[in-house]
């Protein structure tokens, strides 16, 4: 019994995986086990000897149950344990490189100040890159022959006459250029609408001049146009004002100084002072819409069975260019960066959320 | 404009430095660009008379005996350089612009020092003769610093509403509303009763609005004095004469340009008229113009005959010009139509200093004053006699008075300034005000840009400082027609953002395209070409965007070599229909590459890839995505489809055709290109169902060459109301499917919204997909 007990234990702590323990404990405590073989044997002992070595057979059969648990649990863990081993990765490889996307930089200028002036009212509105010399000088008081016109370098489409939608769609013909400014829309617009109203109008425009680090012939600008009864040149302010706010903090400051826009009159140039550049910033034109052009409209306004809509009525306007923020506001040298393209550039404004 | 800071003091003794006059001019609407100081004359350049010129032989050059304090001999190679005028010695020793004057020996003879040109003394830009003075502007051997102060230049920019401050005494004018006080020049002129022996006739008075002519005879003509000399250096022109200096300095001072003729050269008058067929004319810069119809001519006559000397409004002519043996001019001194003489500069490509002021509008009531000024002058620096009569053409148009209510300029402006205030400011600035409310305010006859109440409005501002206008918020509910109209910005900002989420870079390309490069691109002509583009490849406008794109990958390949990239585009495109110009907004995608995957594994790319990106796009905005095939020139004739979004047909998606990739030394690319706006589908909640799903798989063998799209439709349409979903998960060829056969398996799920669906329905469905199936000659795989 001592040598069963002896091998019964050795083989069970030697058994190397579960299939190997169920065998052994066929073999111990099976129908036909040897311990159970013990056990019916018995019977046969007198009295005395029977319940002695019955004794001695249930020890051993606890000690060999016992082993056969602690056994089979050390082997469940270690299985578990290879498995989980044979799972392993290296979670420092790389991942599946999905595509990381991005805004372009003006995108992201033009949408942070779109935002400050939805903010406080304002609507943005688009208009047409192809304009008609009507909308871009004539109805903004800028004439054919006037010197004024110097002030904007014109790409000129060729051919004399041609058609383009107006603000509601109508037939306009005449000379056609790529819009100078973003101030034809404020004519658009208010053919097609009538006042009080605060919108922006971000968009793409051309001057004919060659390129280097500050000039571009293709740029962006953001015009704001607010038009109501009572509408002052102190609201004008208080709209750069909030701009300045809003874009530096509340150190900054504005600066308005008297200009020539044929469009405006009073007419100004604004500067902002930005804090951590310790300098003012010139960024744009503005004004008082000119009653010139509130009676070009008006007067559109007729030929398209309209009622006058802009009479005592008063309103400012201002415009400024993105590229020249933008530059500042992410540190960018040159300004032919933003069409030119190379995505190490562009791949840079992602964080910008 | 250039300002010399003591010109102007001297007109306004009160100005402080040039730093405020900086921020004075600023204030009142003239930002200044550059502030230069100029005239650092060196301390060994002396005053210096020329006693003798001697030719030195077989050359060009000149001994010149000098009296410089002492006598001096010098080489000169100057044409002007000749006894009896003074000039500017620069004596050994004295370095100037960075030479160093020492003795030289030239052909033998011994120079001690050397006589300067402007450019040699730094003045100016001339450096084709001698600076030249009359003889007795100092004694000789005086260090021309000592005549000769330094200056501080301001180079101001003057709006073109703002004619009047082409003149320095605009600007002293509108200190002078600042509160400066004001000295003006005074007018001493001597005139004589003697006949004219010059006749006017204007046969065109709309060019010719008011056209002056005086009589100066007996003149000496020479070098002007040292001050009129560096004033016109100054202001970046060049001293000629003091006949010409003076008709130059008279236009700096009040923007109003006049002309010289020289007597001889006239004939028996002058006559305005427009040039004829053929006329030609030689102007001052010595080139031959041939004379437009349209142009205003000044011309001498004589009888019925008349000859052309000069080009009204923007050059005299070469033959009449003042020389130094003129003794009698007719000086002309005019107001023309701006718009002829800009025209006609525009005409000859010709801006001069006079066409500058004339086409931008001169004082109507200015000439009269302006010539009795320049022959004031020319009494005092020429020896000049003047005759009494002014030939005169024209009737010159003063302001009307405006209408001036200082509650409205407080209205427009948000301020409060007192009615006291305003209407001193409007005196100040030269108007007259009459009446009460509304007060009828005539400005002064130079400002030609003030016309309406807000003109006044803007003086009444600009004079109190506009920092003195107060911060508001205006507070209004808009008019009702204006609400929502930001609906188009907003949704086309979305598809950016989502696209950038997806993946994509956003780039920005030009409008433009090479004309050139249409069928490279394998795309018609663009139908709009630029009148003056910059540069032959930004000739004409884009009429796709994909072309763009497929050059910023070209240099980013180039430069930075990537392996891999996804880009899109937002941007406006220009077609033509008609006469009519169709400018649409468009959306091109472009990927390139390895596409999705493990750097180190297998990649996913191409044409499924875009594809999936481009349908997770529109999924995103509630829109389902078809593409049929569809042949495009520029696209691979095997992989070029039409996408419809929402059943609308909106652009194309395929690879790139490679005879383009060829062309630009492109690998394979995919890309699409989408007109905008996306249709827009009304969005309405459904309740999911919660009812169990029943799940059958189908594979539907169908010839190889059947559209995958064409099988989908059918199934779908066959399905019955109860098909949730469909979904390819495998596209099978081989055995044992027979040669030109494909199999396509799908999971279906079907779905009732508000029971169980009974297992009879699901087969019937099943059924009558396989109907529909046999009907079109296809099976399915047992």
């Amino acid at each position: 019994m001592r040598e069963l007990e002896q091998e019964a234990l050795a083989a069970i702590r030697e058994a190397r995986d579960l299939e190997a323990l169920k065998t052994l404990k066929a073999r111990y405590l099976g129908k036909k086990g040897l311990l159970t073989q013990e056990m019916k044997a018995l019977a046969n002992l007198p009295l005395e000897e029977r319940k002695a070595k019955g004794q001695a057979l249930n020890a051993l059969k606890e000690a060999i149950e016992r082993a056969l648990e602690e056994r089979e649990k050390a082997l469940v863990e270690e299985e578990l344990r290879r498995a989980l081993e044979r799972e392993r990765q290296d979670v420092s490889l790389p991942g599946v490189e999905v595509f990381t996307g991005g805004l372009h930089p003006i995108t992201l200028m033009e949408r942070e100040l779109v935002e400050i002036f939805r903010s406080l009212g304002y609507q943005a509105v688009e208009g047409p890159e192809v304009e008609s010399e009507f909308f871009n000088f004539d109805a903004l008081n800028i004439p054919e022959h006037h010197p004024a016109r110097d002030m904007w370098d014109t790409f000129w489409l060729e051919g004399e006459e041609h058609s383009l939608p107006g603000p509601l769609g109508e037939e306009v013909r005449g000379r056609l250029l790529l819009r100078t400014h973003t101030s034809p829309m404020q004519v658009r617009y208010m053919v097609a609408h009538t006042p009080p109203f605060r919108i922006v109008v971000p968009g793409r425009v051309f001057r004919f001049e060659q390129t280097d680090a500050t000039h571009e012939a293709v740029f962006h600008q953001l015009e704001g146009l607010v038009v109501g009864e009572g509408i002052t040149m102190a609201h004008l302010k208080g709209a750069i004002y909030e701009l300045a706010q809003a874009l530096y903090g509340p150190e900054s400051r504005v600066r308005f100084q008297p200009v020539y826009f044929p469009f405006v009159e009073p007419g100004a140039q604004f500067a902002i002072w930005w804090p951590e550049g310790r300098k003012w910033l010139e960024l744009g034109g503005a004004g008082m819409v000119h009653p010139k052009v509130f009676q070009a409209v008006d007067a559109y306004r007729q030929t398209l069975g309209l009622p006058p809509a802009y009479q005592g009525i008063t309103g400012f306007a201002f415009g400024l260019g993105v590229e020249r923020l933008a530059m500042l506001r992410y540190g960018i040298p040159d300004i032919r960066y933003f069409f030119g393209g190379r995505l190490k550039f562009l791949e840079q404004f992602r964080g910008i959320l | 404009m250039r300002v010399p800071f003591s010109w102007l003091r001297s007109y306004v003794p009160e100005l402080e430095s040039p730093e405020v006059l900086e921020e004075r001019l600023a204030g009142l609407g003239f930002e200044t660009d550059r502030m230069e100081r100029i005239f650092q004359i060196p301390g060994g350049v002396v005053f210096a008379r020329v006693l003798e010129a001697h030719p030195i032989s077989s050359t060009s050059l000149k001994r010149l005996v000098l009296d410089a304090g002492k006598v001096v001999e010098v080489v000169s190679g100057a044409g002007n350089a000749r006894a009896g005028i003074g000039v500017a010695l620069a004596l050994p020793g004295t370095e100037v612009r960075g030479l160093a004057i020492g003795e030289r020996t030239i052909q033998g003879v011994v120079s001690h020092g050397m006589a300067l040109s402007p450019k040699e003394l730094g003045v100016g830009e001339y450096g084709g003769g001698l600076l030249e003075f009359p003889p007795d502007t100092l004694p000789p051997g005086t260090p021309l610093a000592e005549a000769w102060p330094e200056e501080e230049v301001l180079d101001i920019e003057v709006t073109p509403n703002r004619p009047d401050a082409l003149g320095i005494l605009g600007l002293a004018f509108d200190l002078h509303a600042l509160g400066y006080s004001l000295i003006l020049p005074e007018v001493r002129l001597e005139t004589e009763k003697v006949p004219l022996p010059f006749g006017l006739r204007v046969e065109d008075p709309r060019g010719a609005l008011h056209f002056t002519l005086s009589y100066a005879f007996g003149l000496q003509v020479g070098p002007s004095p040292l001050w009129l000399q560096r004033i016109l250096f100054a202001c970046g022109m060049r001293p000629i004469s003091n006949v010409v200096d003076v008709t130059n300095y008279v236009m700096l001072e009040r923007a109003q340009p006049m002309h010289a003729f020289d007597l001889r050269f006239v004939g028996e008058g002058i006559l305005v008229r427009r040039a004829k067929p053929g006329e030609k004319l030689v102007t001052l810069d010595g080139v031959e113009r041939e004379l437009h119809l349209e142009d205003l001519v000044i011309a001498g006559y004589r009888g019925e005959e008349s000859f052309p000397i000069g080009l009204a409004g923007v050059m005299g002519g070469a033959e009449s010009e003042v020389r130094e043996d003129t003794r009698a001019i007719a000086l002309e001194v005019a107001q023309f139509d701006p718009v002829a003489i800009r025209k006609t500069a525009r005409r000859h490509a010709l801006r001069t200093e006079a066409s500058y002021r004339f086409e931008r509008g001169v004082d109507p009531l200015g000439q009269v004053p302006a010539a009795q000024r320049a022959l004031s002058l020319l009494q005092t620096l020429a020896g000049a006699r003047v005759a009494e009569t002014i030939l005169e053409e024209g009737t010159p148009q003063a302001q009307r008075p405006i209408p001036f209510r200082p509650a409205y300029a407080n209205q427009l402006l948000g301020t409060q300034y007192p009615e006291e205030v305003q209407l001193a400011i409007l005196r100040r600035l030269g108007c007259r005000v009459e009446g009460e409310g509304p007060y009828r305010v005539t400005p002064p006859s130079r400002r030609l840009d003030l016309e309406l109440e807000e003109d006044l409005v803007e003086e009444i501002a600009r004079i109190q400082g506009y920092e003195s206008i107060p911060l508001d918020l205006p507070a209004f509910f808009p008019a009702p027609d204006n609400r929502g109209v930001e609906r188009p910005y907003q949704r086309e900002r979305r598809l950016r953002e989502l696209l950038s989420g997806l993946g994509f870079q956003e780039v920005y390309t030009y409008s433009f395209m090479d004309p050139e490069e249409a069928s490279l691109f394998r795309l018609p002509p663009s139908p709009w070409r630029l009148k003056n583009p910059l540069s032959p490849e930004k000739a004409a406008l884009r009429t796709h965007l994909f072309p763009g794109l497929l050059r910023l990958l070209k240099e980013n390949l180039a430069l930075d070599r990537p392996e891999r990239a996804l880009l899109f585009e937002v941007g406006r495109v220009f077609g033509k229909e008609g006469a009519w110009v169709r400018e649409e907004t468009h959306l091109a995608g472009l990927l390139f590459g390895e596409g999705l995957g493990l750097p180190h594994g297998e990649k996913l790319s191409g044409y499924p890839l875009l594809k999936g990106l481009l349908e997770a796009f529109l999924n995103r905005l509630g829109l389902d995505l078809r593409v049929e095939a569809h042949p495009y020139p520029f696209l691979h004739p095997g992989v070029s489809g039409k996408v419809r979004v929402a059943g609308e047909e909106k652009g194309f998606l395929g690879q790139v055709h490679p005879e383009i990739l060829k062309a630009l030394e492109l690998p394979p690319v995919y890309i699409f290109e989408l007109h905008l706006p996306l249709p827009e589908k009304p969005f309405r909640f459904q309740d999911p169902s919660r009812y169990p799903l029943a799940l059958r798989d189908l594979a539907v063998v169908v010839p190889e060459a059947t559209p995958y799209g064409e099988v989908e439709a059918l199934l779908r349409q066959a399905a019955g109301p109860y098909l949730e979903s469909l979904r390819l998960f495998d596209l099978y060829q081989g055995p044992p499917l027979r040669v030109g056969e494909k199999s396509l398996a799908f999971h279906l799920r079907f779905r009732h919204p508000e029971r169980t669906l009974k297992d009879e329905e699901v087969e019937e469905a099943m059924a009558r997909l396989l109907t529909a199936l046999r009907s079109r000659g296809w099976d399915i795989r047992g």
